[in-house]
């Protein structure tokens, strides 16, 4: 009898999500789960009648898949919203504590939560990063003057694939014991996640600025984006930024100063020193997230 | 070494006042450099003034015009048609002016540097690009044209996105509930009415006990039933102690008063500041004024008498229409051309709902300058056919004579079209028309400009025997 390995090649692996991806990114039903960590934050929260709103509002604003779902379910016809929510703070305000609370209570119980063991330091890089973007995007439309509620809901989630082609993955691999290595999932998220977070946008009908931002948030990107919000070239600035924060040996001060970006943006050195300056108080920001 | 060119004229700022200059100095044969800080050419009254709040307020007009209609029409608006028409048609006008714009100043062969200008000396403006490369320019003539933005109070935390000031408030992605309004001048009016409008509630908390103060009583009285009957509330004589975002849903404002004001967004519109920082006009040999403005003469020549200054950086009445004209005359001033008259009879035209405009004097002023009683003509529009037949019955026109009730001293109007209706007015007062000429005269029937006949009468009607 010949023994034949059932150990997969990683090329072979790879090449076996890839089609798993594609098959599933086809369909229209797409989930994304919770962090576990903001599953249990969600409910501890939604389950306390004296619970401070503005910690459920933080959480909710600090989690792209939670804010992304709480989104979709805002705009669907259940809650039957006069018109369409566009940002989450407009979400908040029109649906008020209570009905917030539950959405945020039924979307950690149907989406489930994330298996990350094993990935735990890179999802919180993913994690880190999507949020720093929003912090930073917030800050980039601040100094414009301009579209700041806007620039923070396009830097969260503009990078939603990232955790849609974690989750597909760990579906794929299904109850097998082998882990993907991260260099694998890493191979994959880089080659499809503006796919697959267009493709979510889409399903989940998110506001067409942030659609816009997810797709063309790129540096050769950016300029094909015709939104009069300019969201995906703030997103395509606060993601460099947001990289030097968790990636310190990505780009340094010079080279962020020297992105095209920042002289579409009519970025005068002055303003990039302004925004450089406020690295620590965002770095904090996001640490101090679901430590 | 930076590189050196020389003009003959150095504008700094391409709003509505740089801009005119600019074109007066190519137009006079000169080699003109204008230098502008943004990527676009326009200033603040394309981008965040006079065309988007005016693009802003006709496209709400229309909407609830076409909101009203389908009373009569069996059709349906769909709800987030609402902000996303108004913000797209903003972006498309506001992009159509910008181009218009840049092409008037390359039509007129004039040379754009896009940076940020300083003075080096009175003759000397150095422009830094955004990488922070830097271009000097000489010229013998310089004009300043750089414009205002709002004024940031020390106590209101302004943060762009729950407390916003009269740029960020044209980002609004959709439209909030309510809408606190600090301010009682022109632009918090003008943003007040329009949202109110548009079915939000709007508060406006204010020093003075009615808004725009500086206005016709009348008139005002007319503007706050309007706005009241929209919704909103007009709570003067209150001064704010602080605002504050409470981190989930409102901003609470707390009245010195005691009383608190909760609403889910905040419109700071509490004046302006003159863009002077980047400037260093002390190496030209200027110094601002206490107020942080540019003092001038009446030609426009500040301390520094080949240094022109105009438009919103010199102080009120900071319209574009004045900045406008201001350029240009400066430029005739430096190159010695004639600039023709002054100009005597300024309309101020403001654009809430319903409209209002001015010119000449109020009835107290006329009391003042002329003595003894004026006599004031009213045409009030439901007497007008025209105001019948478009629905346009809230509106007021009136007219202010000497005591002899002969010559005309100023027109003031409430209602649609009023600042379009004024320049007839203004036109009377230029040119010294009788009080009688109004009455004699055939206007188009029907048409609201049949009211200043009627004023006219008034006040013939009111003569001593
Ligand atoms: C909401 C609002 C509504 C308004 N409505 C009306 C109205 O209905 N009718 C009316 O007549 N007026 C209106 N105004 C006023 C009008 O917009 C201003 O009076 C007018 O824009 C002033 O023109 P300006 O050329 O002086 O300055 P701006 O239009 O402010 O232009 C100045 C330019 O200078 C540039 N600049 C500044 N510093 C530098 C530098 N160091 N180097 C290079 N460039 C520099 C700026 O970027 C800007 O482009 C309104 C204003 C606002 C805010």
């Amino acid at each position: 009898m010949t023994v034949v390995s059932t150990i997969p090649t990683e090329e072979s692996e790879t090449e076996t999500f890839r089609t798993h991806i594609v098959e599933r990114l086809q369909q229209k039903e797409l989930d994304l789960p919770l962090l576990p960590v903001v599953a249990n934050q969600v409910l501890l929260l939604s389950g306390d009648p004296n619970a401070d709103s503005s910690k459920l509002s933080a959480l909710i604003q600090q989690d792209q898949a939670l804010a992304g779902q709480i989104l979709r379910i805002a705009n669907s016809a259940a809650c039957a919203p006069r018109s369409p929510i566009v940002s989450l703070q407009q979400a908040i305000a029109w649906l008020g504590m209570n009905m917030l609370a539950s959405l945020a209570f039924s979307v950690s119980v149907q989406s489930g939560v994330f298996k990350v063991k094993g990935y735990e330091k890179e999802v919180r890089t993913l994690w880190h990063q999507a949020l720093a973007t929003g912090l930073y995007g917030k800050e980039i439309a601040r100094r414009n003057r301009h579209n700041v509620e806007n620039a923070f809901l396009c830097g969260i989630l503009h990078t939603i694939g990232k955790p849609l082609l974690i989750h597909l993955i760990l579906q794929a691999r299904g109850d097998s014991p082998a882990q993907p290595s991260w260099a694998v999932m890493d191979t994959l998220i880089q080659e499809s996640h503006i796919l697959a977070g267009t493709k979510l946008a889409e399903a989940w009908q998110l506001p067409q600025p942030v659609q816009e931002a997810i797709r063309f948030y790129p540096d050769e990107a950016y300029h094909q984006a015709n939104s009069p919000t300019k969201g995906a070239m703030i997103t395509c600035l606060a993601d460099h930024l947001a990289t030097s924060i968790v990636d310190p040996s990505s780009l340094d001060e010079e080279a962020l100063r020297a992105l095209p970006v920042v002289q579409d943006l009519n970025f005068y050195p002055e303003d990039m020193d302004a925004l450089l300056e406020l690295k620590d108080s965002i770095q904090q920001s996001v640490e101090a997230f679901l430590v | 070494m930076t590189p050196t060119t020389s003009y003959d004229l150095v504008v700094i700022g391409s709003g509505p006042a740089g801009q005119k200059a600019a074109i007066q100095g190519a137009k006079a044969g000169k080699r003109v450099a204008l230098i502008e800080q943004t990527r676009e050419v326009g200033g603040a009254c394309v981008y965040h003034g006079t065309i988007p709040s005016k693009t802003l307020r006709e496209t709400a007009l229309k909407m609830v015009h076409f909101l009203h209609a389908t009373d009569v029409f069996d059709f349906r608006m769909r709800d987030d048609l609402k902000i996303a028409s108004l913000m797209t048609r903003l972006d498309t006008v506001v992009r159509a002016h910008g181009k218009f714009m840049k092409e008037q100043i390359t039509r007129n062969g004039i040379d754009r540097f896009h940076g940020r200008a300083q003075f080096l000396s009175d003759r000397e403006i150095q422009v830094r690009g955004l990488g922070g490369n830097t271009t000097t320019l000489t010229a013998p003539v310089s004009v300043i044209a750089t414009g205002s933005r709002p004024r940031v109070p020390d106590h209101i935390p302004i943060d762009h996105e729950h407390i916003l000031d009269s740029d960020s408030i044209l980002s609004l992605v959709y439209f909030p509930k309510s809408l606190t309004v600090l301010g009682g001048g022109v632009i918090a009016s003008e943003y007040a009415s329009i949202f109110s409008l548009l079915g939000v509630q709007v508060t406006m908390v204010d020093t003075a006990d009615r808004p725009l103060k500086f206005l016709d009583p009348e008139l005002t009285d007319q503007f706050c039933r309007a706005f009241e009957k929209t919704g909103g509330h007009y709570r003067g004589q209150q001064k704010v102690q602080h605002a504050q975002w409470d981190g989930f849903s409102k901003v609470t404002t707390l009245l010195e008063s005691g009383e608190t004001l909760e609403s889910e967004k905040m419109l700071v519109a509490l004046g302006r500041v003159a863009n002077i920082e980047h400037l260093n006009i002390q190496a030209a040999g200027l110094t601002p004024t206490p107020r942080g403005l540019i003092s001038v003469n009446d030609q426009c020549q500040t301390t520094v008498p080949h240094i022109y200054a105009v438009g919103d950086v010199i102080g009120p009445p900071s319209l574009a229409s004045c900045s406008m004209e201001q350029g240009r005359r400066a430029v005739c001033h430096a190159l010695g051309l004639n600039p023709g008259d002054a100009p005597e009879h300024i309309p101020m035209g403001i654009f809430t709902i319903p409209e209002m405009s001015s010119v000449g004097l109020s009835e107290q002023e006329a009391i003042e300058k002329y003595g003894g009683d004026a006599l004031v003509g009213r045409a009030h529009f439901h007497e007008i056919a025209r105001g019948q037949i478009s629905g346009m019955t809230n509106g007021l026109l009136k007219m202010v004579a000497d005591a002899k009730g002969g010559k005309l001293l100023g027109v003031h109007i409430v209602g649609e079209g009023a600042t379009e209706l004024i320049h007839i007015g203004q036109m009377g007062l230029l040119h010294h028309i009788d009080i009688d000429r109004f009455v004699d005269n055939i206007f188009n029937f029907p048409t609201l400009a049949e009211a200043y006949r009627i004023a006219a009468l008034d006040i013939a009607k009111q003569r001593k025997k």
